[in-house]
């Protein structure tokens, strides 16, 4: 199908961008890389009257070390994540979970900002950022705030976002020297989508045990989150086959599982613990005392 | 789909009751709902405007009452579609007295979807389901509570959203100290 008819607005500026919500209210939803949007507007899911495209907007395309933190902009695209060396050289667990995303297309269009904005619960990037504590920026008529990814990602595809606000920036510290990260996921083989992904970095202290360790899980149920008891099972303890597998066993503890034909939910638990165990196996071998 | 469960309202079992069978008050919480005619006694038809996020879409069904035992027990069953896709199915909610001021509601349901939303969005209905359960009892709780005091609860698709986010993040926060 092709998508009900709408007016577009191109913003020149976030000020811009906010007076034109709160002029269009409910009618209006912001366009990004458009690839969670589009596709949901061709097959009629939703008509909005109104598109307000915000990639043109300079500030929020840039990728900027500001602080100590690495900060990325909401518009930055997907492939410009993969292959920025600042993001490479200080967060690198995002670009190799960018890297991951889709397909050569849908990177070259898909910006960060968007992906986590709409929080599909398949979606990679919300497991990497709740792994690296991103800081999410809100941009609304009464000005800025500031919210931690673990309070960002709230249910099936809603976000701390409120109406007539905008996400303009994700902001990292970078990772502590010698950490090792991977992120792995099980694609569905026509989208892409992460049946289950699991993104991990640990750093491991002078008697080799790992500490740091961070998980972020995505796919497995409502909204992306942490493996928090993956990760308390692991931390102090040498990473071995055996501890790694036995702290991966936890990584379904407590989720409702979704399930749809490309998974049950018993088969999405399941695959959530190996693809945990995985990943924490190739974080550890990446990691320098 | 099945769907089933148990949530606790603040008020005895005659005022939940009274809430669920007054159709105006009713329309105010159930998510998005625009329109609830009374067709008969034990008929209704409504109009939802509902969704997640980008999602939104207009429904239109009817909702039929059996097995009606008052302040105890009724059988639902429900017809609805929209452009989206179409909903059937059949569900029994029972109330039952936990104190003087508490009142179990227990329901129980099996729901058949389908459309093009089912087709692309199978693996989040469950979900969606179980978040628009959780807004219409919020707003079911915020109503009773208002009654109490004799003041008309504030109801709105937003409102509710913001009670039940409220309730998932007190919930998190529990848990986690």
């Amino acid at each position: 199908m092709f998508a009900a008819s709408f007016e577009y607005h191109r913003a020149a500026s976030i000020k811009e961008a906010l007076g034109m919500l709160a002029q269009f209210g409910d009618d209006a939803r912001l366009l990004s890389g458009g690839h969670s949007l589009i596709p949901i507007l061709k097959m009629r899911l939703a008509q909005p009257a109104h598109l307000v495209d915000i990639t043109r907007i300079g500030e929020l395309g840039q990728v900027a070390e500001t602080g100590g933190r690495v900060a990325i902009g909401a518009a930055v695209r997907h492939y410009q994540v993969e292959s920025n060396p600042i993001v490479r050289g200080k967060i690198g667990l995002l670009a190799e979970c960018a890297a991951h995303i889709g397909d050569v297309q849908v990177r070259n269009r898909g910006t960060i900002g968007g992906s986590l904005a709409h929080s599909d619960p398949a979606a990679d990037f919300p497991a990497a950022v709740l792994a690296l504590e991103g800081e999410l920026k809100l941009e609304g008529a009464a000005g800025a705030r500031t919210v931690k990814a673990s309070d960002f990602f709230v249910d099936l595809m809603t976000t701390a976002i409120k109406p007539g606000e905008i996400l303009t920036q994700v902001s990292f510290a970078p990772l502590p020297a010698g950490a090792g990260y991977a992120y792995f996921k099980h694609p569905q083989p026509a989208s892409g989508f992460a049946i289950v992904g699991v993104a991990a970095w640990l750093t491991l202290d002078a008697k080799g045990a790992a500490q740091n360790v961070h998980v972020g899980v995505t796919g497995l149920g409502a909204k992306a989150f942490r493996a928090s008891a993956v990760e308390k099972a692991l931390t102090g303890k040498a990473p071995d086959a055996k501890s790694i597998a036995d702290a991966a066993s936890h990584a379904a503890e407590g989720i409702d599982a979704l399930a749809d034909i490309h998974a049950g939910s018993d088969f999405r638990a399941e695959l959530a613990r190996v693809y945990t165990r995985r990943a924490l196996e190739n974080a550890a071998a990446r990691a320098k005392r | 789909m099945k769907l089933a469960g148990e949530q606790i309202l603040p008020a005895s079992r005659e005022r939940v009751w009274a809430l669920f069978n007054d159709p105006n008050r009713l329309s105010r919480l159930i998510p998005g709902c625009e329109k609830l005619d009374v067709i008969s006694p034990t008929e209704y038809a409504g109009t939802l405007n509902v969704g997640i996020a980008a999602i939104k879409g207009v429904y239109t069904g009817k909702l039929k009452l059996e097995e009606v035992r008052p302040t105890e027990h009724y059988r639902m069953i429900v017809d609805g579609k929209g452009k989206q896709g179409f909903m059937r199915g059949s569900g029994t909610l029972d109330l039952a007295e936990r104190d003087r001021n508490h009142t179990a509601v227990v329901f129980a349901g099996d729901i058949q979807i389908g459309g093009p939303l089912v087709q692309v969005g199978q693996r989040m209905i469950d979900s969606a389901a179980k978040m628009m359960l959780g807004q219409f009892f919020a707003a079911a709780e915020a109503e009773l509570k208002a009654e109490a005091v004799g003041k008309v609860a504030r109801q709105g698709f937003f409102l509710n959203f913001w009670r039940y986010l409220r309730t998932v993040i007190k919930s998190r926060l529990a848990r986690k100290s």
